[in-house]
């Protein structure tokens, strides 16, 4: 009995390892996608796109990617949760490209230099928004390459219904109708000065109450379909709001900062002239209402990003094949 | 820029009219469908998962059993091994991580890491509610027969403290099987990476079919730990 104690016990062990060792081989090829180039005359090393993991991140990722691949790379993507995490590791190289946000990575970056309280450097230009923030990035080992002509940004939304029964196109008529209003967004948004703040001083909008749902999530677009709350945070880009009839309101003064969607690469590790040759491709292309229709096929059809990606880039003839 | 809302109901418009009618595009949260055309994208996700779960409870188990043995022998050992690996327990995943990064990276080490400390709470309690619980008369009586302590440990105290060491291990492997979703902050968590990606796409599909695997993965470990404890101890089935 004792012996065969000890072999079951010896038999489970040698089963536990012989699967962990199975399964660490899955991971190193399934856990991150590593993809290999087809194409010749690239250098063949491996370049990380990194960046977070909602629709339209996934998109933007797999497009860099297969830009890349087409300029001769390997690339694997690294999808992980928030700037936090993936901006040190775009700085110390453990990530080499990135798609940022022009705006809200040079308000993060200018927070990081000098602190909280900081003037604000992002405009709603992004040509300038970029050069603003190039200085900073830079001092942090990351460059910023040619900003896209799409802009993801904040943008405020609320039901079909509520839009033709007050007669509302822009932020501005909102303001005018003078109804307090409850406003689905983030937790952070009474301190940001484009969210809550900026609606009341630029457009006179009453924020009545703030359900913090986060930032153009389901549940922001459920509370403002169901009433819960009448304006709701969404992103510029969001193929769905359709789906949950919501009309965006038009930002007619301008208050949202030019949120253009660009590559933030590892200054070192990508310093390739290819790779800025491969990403800037996109820079004259993609557009608001490009992205704002890939992220639909994504969520609202359903399709694999890598998938809407690739038939984007090839019916720009971007990439070959 | 600044008619981007009014595009983007535009795009929506001309989109719907050859969007195929299907459970995927209905968003129903049972969607055979989803698992027809995304079998790859889970079974890398459930490997990845297994993989998760069975290194981090290897490693736990080999961290709990000298550290259950070192604080039942050790009197001054026990206050302190208990103390830790409880405080462990408290730090949020997230700072687990973020405090991890500079040292293991962007990797599945960096999970294992964490869920391998988790489950020690876990398993050094149980382990050691086990040794404690041996008889000291039979312990005695292994003195006497003239067993060299380690001896005593391998042949008298561990058959003896197996059962509750194996409750451990069960609490800790399903517990684990729940935890290592949270991995998908940093990108790798298994299944919790379509859970996460599922919850913020609005895919209703994605996050039953992956919180139902790991369910079902769960309620597989707990049975299999289960038949192994039985097989292993004989003599509690009468």
């Amino acid at each position: 009995m004792r012996t065969r104690t000890s072999l079951l016990m010896a038999g489970l062990a040698s089963a536990v390892m012989a699967l962990s060792s199975c399964a660490a081989s899955d991971v190193q090829s399934g856990g991150t996608q590593a993809t290999s180039a087809a194409t010749s005359g690239g250098s063949g090393e491996t370049v990380v796109v990194g960046g977070p993991n909602f629709t339209e991140a996934a998109v933007m990722e797999n497009m860099y990617a297969l830009l890349l691949q087409d300029a001769g790379f390997t690339t694997e993507i690294k999808a992980v949760d928030n700037r936090e995490v993936y901006f040190g590791e775009l700085a110390s190289g453990g990530i080499d490209v990135v798609p940022e946000y022009a705006a809200t990575l040079a308000e993060y970056l200018n927070q990081q230099a000098n602190g909280e309280g900081a003037a604000l450097i992002a405009t709603n230009d992004a040509a300038a928004t970029v050069a603003a923030a190039q200085p900073l990035a830079e001092a942090q080992g990351v460059t910023l390459l040619d900003p896209a002509e799409a802009a993801s940004q904040n943008a405020f939304a609320v039901t079909q219904d509520y839009a033709t029964q007050n007669n509302l196109t822009t932020l501005s008529d909102l303001g005018a109708l003078g109804q307090p209003v409850t406003l689905a967004a983030t937790e952070e948004c009474p301190q940001r000065p484009f969210c809550q703040p900026g609606l009341e001083s630029t457009y006179s909008i009453q924020v009545g109450s703030l359900l913090p749902l986060g930032y153009g999530s389901p549940a922001t677009k459920q509370a403002v379909q169901s009433g819960q709350a009448q304006l709701g945070l969404v992103g510029s880009t969001d193929g769905t709001l359709g789906q949950f009839g919501l009309v965006v309101l038009q930002d007619d003064k301008r208050l949202q900062l030019a949120d253009n969607l660009v590559p933030a690469v590892n200054t070192a590790s990508a310093s390739d002239p290819k790779i800025a040759e491969a990403l800037n491709k996109l820079a004259g292309v993609l557009t608001t209402a490009d992205l704002t229709a890939l992220n639909g096929q994504v969520d609202g059809e359903r399709q694999l990003p890598e998938d809407v990606a690739k038939a984007y880039l090839q019916d720009k003839g971007l990439i070959q094949g | 820029m600044l008619t981007s809302g009014a595009v983007a109901v535009g795009v929506d418009a001309v989109h719907a009219a050859t969007i195929p009618e299907n459970c995927l595009v209905r968003n129903d949260w049972v969607c055979p469908l989803y698992v027809e055309t995304r079998s790859s994208v889970l079974l890398e996700a459930l490997g990845q998962h297994l993989y998760l779960v069975l290194v981090s409870l290897a490693v736990g188990a080999a961290l709990a059993v000298p550290l259950a043995v070192l604080a039942h022998r050790v009197r001054r050992a026990r206050g302190l091994t208990l103390g830790v690996t409880t405080v462990l327990y408290t730090i949020p995943s997230l700072a687990m991580f973020i405090l991890l990064l500079p040292f293991v990276g962007l990797s599945a080490t960096t999970v294992v890491i964490a869920l391998a400390l988790y489950s020690l709470t876990i398993l050094v309690r149980n382990i050691l509610v086990g040794l404690d619980g041996v008889d000291p008369e039979v312990r005695d009586a292994a003195t006497g027969m003239g067993l060299s302590p380690w001896r005593t440990l391998w042949r008298v105290e561990a058959p003896l403290a197996l059962p509750s060491a194996m409750a451990g291990l069960r609490v800790a492997a399903v517990s684990t099987v729940a935890l290592a979703t949270v991995g998908a902050i940093i990108g790798y968590g298994g299944l919790g990476n379509l859970i996460t990606s599922g919850y913020q796409a609005n895919f209703n599909a994605q996050v039953l079919t992956a919180s139902v695997l790991c369910v079902v993965l769960a309620v597989a470990f707990d049975l299999l730990l289960l038949g192994a404890q039985r097989l292993a101890t004989p003599w509690r089935r009468s």
